[in-house]
């Protein structure tokens, strides 16, 4: 089976062989999720995994995945597009260590020394409050430090490469700008309309390089959805006046009457002694 | 004759101040609801990817721009008709109370669809939708004879596309509230229903909440 999948990858397809020959029969609960993106500008590569070839032609500002994995270590090596095998490559090889029932976006991205580097991030697929969504940020860019601006507020303050943050917010729409930290203007990326979507991680990657001209910065945008938590319960009543027994009305109808009672009588009364 | 005036004003007078009483006493007080069931941790379910356990032929990578997709929502619900309960209610979106609570519309002729879930006419999941049994607004609503509705009875939701969506009635419970299968109303990915929730049973005065919900389930009838 590796032989025939190997082949199939060397045929230049996008094929997952070398980590599909790895993957047993495991059900989904015992695998992980791994998503491969491409932050280095200009150069086009192959993801060897485990010395195998696995995406070919791999281009700049692309996610590949996701991909259900065997929870597992992975020696992932990238190299030029043009080599022959991953003996020379221009990052790693790293060895990525993944859980079962963990979801993974591994990061080729810039240094802040401006040479490409890899980060393994464990994306936060924990369940989110009814009417809520997340939104996490990377910074994978060569650039320093950066704050994020929602509207004119600092939401995120002072984050680095290749650092991210993790924000629980109510769905809507936000308008953020990503600004050199503790700046207001001019934005390096943005203003942006970003979309809080209930029940899902929305994943934002800054990167590119900031130190060319015209800079390189790029926003990309992974989601992952289907995090929803669910209301509570539903609380359909105000009153009382429609439960089995509903109690609280008898006492106010019960006062009620003897009150219209008292005043009938002391109209018929005024009555009657008007017409003395 | 001026003095006939005066015994019909005096009474709708007392009349008058009855309603206010009732709704005085009645007002509802924002606690929490002590025993409100709170939802099982719903299962994170990212989006499908291929089967790489079966490997013959070799799955390919998805390979995508990522870029914020361009969303479509669904067509919004707008008009809520059960016919034989002669209910006959507008629709309006609903999000989460302050309480983590379903949000609901403060007019209890008014049915609150839970915007965030399916909406009717989408291709899996339930379409909640509730309203008040009774509110400080607008006294008892339609929804105090959804426990009179029969198994078999027809149910129609027309949405803001005016595509009317037909369901026939499965299921009518009074379940309490303690223990409620919430996570099972709000259900995302089984097959299509209408899920109708109010409120119903015991009043408790105290917490100002009645003990259990009402929930009249359909399906499509592909009509």
């Amino acid at each position: 089976m590796r032989a025939r999948l190997l082949a199939g990858a060397v045929a230049g397809t996008l094929a997952l062989a070398g980590l599909a020959a790895t993957a047993g029969p495991a059900s989904a609960a015992d695998d992980a999720q791994l998503s491969v993106f491409h932050g280095v500008p200009g150069l086009t590569v192959d993801v060897y995994v485990n010395g195998k070839l696995t995406l070919d032609d791999f281009k700049p500002g692309k996610m590949a995945g996701p991909l259900d994995l065997s929870a597992g270590t992975y020696k992932v090596a990238i190299t030029a597009a043009d080599a022959k095998d991953d003996s020379k490559p221009a990052i790693g090889p790293v060895d990525l260590k993944l859980a079962a029932g963990k979801n993974y976006t591994a990061v080729a991205h810039l240094g802040t020394d401006g040479k490409p580097t890899a980060t393994l991030f464990t994306n936060d697929t924990s369940t989110t409050k009814a009417g809520q969504g997340r939104i996490t940020v990377r910074h994978v860019a060569n650039a320093p430090a950066v704050d994020v601006l929602a509207g004119k507020d600092a939401v995120i303050s002072g984050l680095e490469n290749p650092d991210e943050k993790v924000l629980d917010l109510p769905a809507g729409t936000v308008s953020a700008s990503v600004v050199a930290a503790g700046t207001t203007k001019p934005a390096l990326l943005g203003p942006a309309d970003v979309k809080v979507t209930e029940g899902t991680n929305t994943i934002l990657y800054a990167w590119g390089d900031a130190t060319t001209d015209p800079s390189t910065l790029a926003l990309a945008t992974q989601m992952i959805t289907g995090l929803h938590g669910n209301p509570s319960g539903v609380q359909a009543g105000e009153l009382g006046l429609a439960a089995d027994h509903p109690t609280p009305v008898w006492p106010f109808a019960l006062g009620a009457l003897a009150l219209l009672g008292v005043a009938t009588m002391a109209v018929v009364r005024r009555r009657v002694t008007q017409e003395d | 004759m001026g003095r006939r005036r005066v015994a019909p004003a005096v009474i709708a007078g007392l009349l008058a101040g009855l309603l206010v009483g009732l709704v005085a006493a009645c007002a509802p007080s924002r606690a929490v609801e002590p025993d409100a069931p709170s939802s099982p941790p719903h299962a994170a379910s990212p989006r499908p990817s291929p089967d790489v356990t079966s490997a013959a032929p070799a799955p390919r990578v998805p390979v995508y721009d990522p870029t914020a997709p361009a969303q479509t929502p669904s067509a919004a619900p707008v008009r809520l008709v059960v016919p034989s309960q002669h209910i006959d209610m507008r629709v309006v979106p609903v999000g989460v109370a302050d309480d983590g609570s379903m949000g609901l519309s403060e007019n209890a002729f008014e049915a609150g669809w839970y915007e965030y879930g399916p909406a009717p006419g989408d291709p899996a999941g339930n379409a909640v939708l509730a309203a008040h049994v009774d509110s400080v607004q607008s006294g008892i609503g339609p929804f105090a004879r959804l426990r009179g509705v029969s198994v078999g009875a027809r149910v129609e939701v027309t949405d803001d596309a005016s595509d009317v969506h037909r369901y026939r009635v499965v299921s009518v419970h009074k379940i309490p509230k303690d223990g409620a299968p919430t996570s099972s109303w709000f259900d995302r990915d089984g097959a299509p229903r209408l899920v109708l929730v109010t409120c119903g049973g015991e009043w408790n005065a105290k917490t100002r909440h009645y003990a259990d919900n009402v929930v009249v389930t359909a399906e499509p009838t592909g009509g």
